[in-house]
């Protein structure tokens, strides 16, 4: 439904070099990469903004390559949200049926719709400059929405908010997605958003997307280094949370451990392979997880060595060679992996666990 | 060591005593011209017909050619604010340059330009008369004091990302309703203070006007040409009181410069 065709352009110290994307349903998809990859120019480019030296955009089949912002109805919200300070909520919020001079649809009834999702039709008479962090993502998300756009584009929308309050918008966004039905590019250098929200990923590098796919078929097959080293490093897990005491327990697969924080449902986890300590005899405290494993493997990386462990689900563990030597380490010997309680990172999702395995 | 440290000492005190100098030198200067005049003839002079075509010339004339620097100056300013125009810094250079430039040299080359260039012989064929008119004033006003709202406003529109702008346009601006909507009223504090302030100099314009519309009583008779002409003739009464009006212009300007730029560029 929305194709970026081979497109560059030059902007500056920026530069898009033939780069293709292709959005075939109304999925949320997360471009992730470096700052200065060139991921805000490209959502202006795909706004209309900015012309590219080459290529096509076509939407449904329709090439608006050369169209005017205003005539291409793509929404695009900034990281710094740029809700215009010289009007109140409720002016920011209907200024494209002001302009557009959208009359005999019923605005009023549309307006009190949206803004009662959003949960912010208390703050209409307020100056945007009074409005909390996640208040004004609220409103610029409404001024976006409003007009019923074909496409939404998000730069970084959750960088700047406090992590509670990322979490209620990334479910709330994912909402107002499912909602609406519209496809969405979501750019981020935080690789939670691409658990928590991606269904389709696209990683960019120096201008270009090197990889696109499922989050899980591409992280399970990186194409190029930047890819492994944000994946390559970490256990990531698919699961179930309950809150249980103080803690909660996390079920994945076969194996339940505890950790911190109130958790329930679908949860992502993530345990950074350094974070693993392996061991002959089982090492006991009471922060602790140790797990009887078996060596599936051993990849020499670097000084390191990337230990393949199966404690009834697959785990990465890293170590010195001179450990690895010590423990005399080899594919199908005994082990225990031990680790901290704290160091399993929980991010809440909106995926189910289904079949779901990041790690292959 | 000792020497030192009185020196460090009196540094303070050294510039706190400078700036109070400064301002009442200032004060007992400007407010010394009150004492060479009383009000009974500030007040006479006021009804004197001269003086009355001397304001009415002055008011008129400001007030077209601060909307007409207006006019240009604010698409100007914006388009150079965004920064992307092929040969921008030489076309920056030149249109500062006025800025720099004594009034009289550009009242020079206003009054060659209009006297003896094709151009100007051309517009005075069709009945466009620019030399010693009042039309000729405004132009001189106007070309003298263009640079200095251009800058004004660049600088006030540079302060505004044009991200909010690319946002209008997603939201179905056209290039123009972006700036106007969006981009013109948030330059609006900029825009006031940078009128206010052309304006009280384009009153003030002396030289070029002088050399562009000649100083002929009772015809392109300005205030400041007020204030020459009757310097010279020593009609010191009238001097004085145009000179106090062109002060208490200038105290007017700068209460309201002063009030509209709160925090942000204040004095």
């Amino acid at each position: 439904m929305f194709l970026v065709d081979n497109v560059s352009l030059e902007l500056g110290d920026f530069r898009i070099k033939s780069l293709s994307l292709h959005i075939e349903r109304p999925e949320y998809w997360v471009i992730i990469g470096p700052s200065g990859a060139g991921k805000t120019i490209l959502l202006e480019m795909i706004t209309g903004i900015h012309r590219p030296g080459k290529g096509r955009i076509l939407f449904e089949g329709k090439d608006i390559t050369l169209d005017q912002p205003k005539d291409r109805h793509i929404a695009m919200m900034y990281q710094d949200l740029m809700l215009f300070p010289h009007m109140t909520v409720k002016d920011n919020i209907l200024f494209s049926f002001k302009i557009r001079k959208n009359k005999g649809e019923d605005i009023d009834k549309k307006v009190s719709e949206l803004v009662d999702i959003l949960g912010i039709s208390h703050l209409m008479s307020r100056n945007p400059a009074t409005l909390s962090g996640g208040e004004a993502q609220r409103v610029a998300l409404a001024r976006a929405l409003i007009q019923k756009p074909r496409l939404l584009l998000l730069d970084e929308p959750l960088s700047a908010l406090d992590s509670m309050t990322r979490e209620r918008l990334r479910q709330e966004i994912r909402k107002i997605q499912r909602h609406l039905n519209i496809p969405i590019i979501h750019i981020t250098h935080h690789f939670e958003d691409v658990y928590a929200l991606a269904e389709k990923v696209a990683i960019m590098q120096d201008g270009m997307i090197v990889q696109t796919g499922k989050p899980e078929d591409v992280f399970a097959h990186p194409c190029t280094p930047y890819v492994a080293e944000i994946c390559g490093t970490e256990n990531i897990f698919r699961g179930e949370a309950f809150t249980e005491g103080t803690g909660s327990v996390l079920k994945l697969g076969d194996l339940c451990i505890r950790v911190a924080g109130c958790f329930t449902g679908p949860v992502v986890a993530v345990l950074r392979s350094e974070d693993i300590i392996i061991s002959i005899e089982p090492f006991r405290s009471s922060a602790r997880h140790t797990l009887p494993a078996k060596v599936v493997d051993l990849i020499p990386a670097g000084p390191f060595i990337r230990v393949v462990l199966d404690t009834g689900i697959p785990m990465i563990a890293m170590v010195t060679r001179t450990s690895s030597e010590e423990l005399s380490l080899e594919p199908g010997c005994s082990v225990y992996a031990t680790f901290k309680e704290s160091a399993v990172h929980i991010i809440p999702t909106i995926h189910t666990g289904d079949n779901y395995e990041f790690n292959t | 060591m000792a020497e030192k440290n009185r020196s460090g000492k009196l540094f303070y005190p050294i510039t706190i005593i400078l700036a109070f100098f400064s301002g009442g030198i200032t004060l007992l200067v400007l407010g010394g011209l009150f004492t060479f005049i009383s009000p009974e003839s500030i007040l006479q002079t006021l009804s004197s017909p001269e003086i009355r075509y001397a304001i009415q010339l002055s008011l008129i004339t400001s007030v077209i050619s601060t909307v007409l620097c207006a006019v240009v100056a604010i698409p100007t300013g914006y388009i150079l604010s965004r920064g992307e125009l092929p040969g921008q810094r030489p076309l920056v250079m030149l249109l500062m340059l006025p800025l720099s430039l004594p009034p009289l040299v550009a009242g020079v080359a206003l009054l060659l330009f209009f006297a003896k260039t094709p151009i100007g012989t051309g517009l005075e064929d069709i009945g466009i008369t620019v030399v010693y008119t009042h039309l000729g004033i405004i132009i001189a006003q106007w070309f003298v004091n263009l640079p200095y709202l251009i800058r004004v406003m660049r600088s006030s529109f540079a302060m505004i990302s044009p991200r909010y702008e690319h946002i209008a346009r997603t939201l179905g601006c056209t290039d123009f309703q972006a700036f106007r909507y969006i981009a013109l009223p948030m330059a609006r504090a900029g825009l006031i203070s940078g009128l206010v302030i052309t304006w009280s100099k384009v009153m003030g314009e002396f030289g070029a006007v002088l050399m562009l519309a000649g100083a002929t009583r009772m015809h392109t008779e300005t205030l400041p040409i007020a204030l020459y002409l009757n310097m010279s003739t020593g009609d010191l009464d009238i001097a004085i009181t145009t000179a106090c009006i062109l002060l208490g212009i200038a105290a007017v300007t700068m209460f309201f410069f002063e009030h509209l730029s709160e925090g942000s560029d204040r004095i």
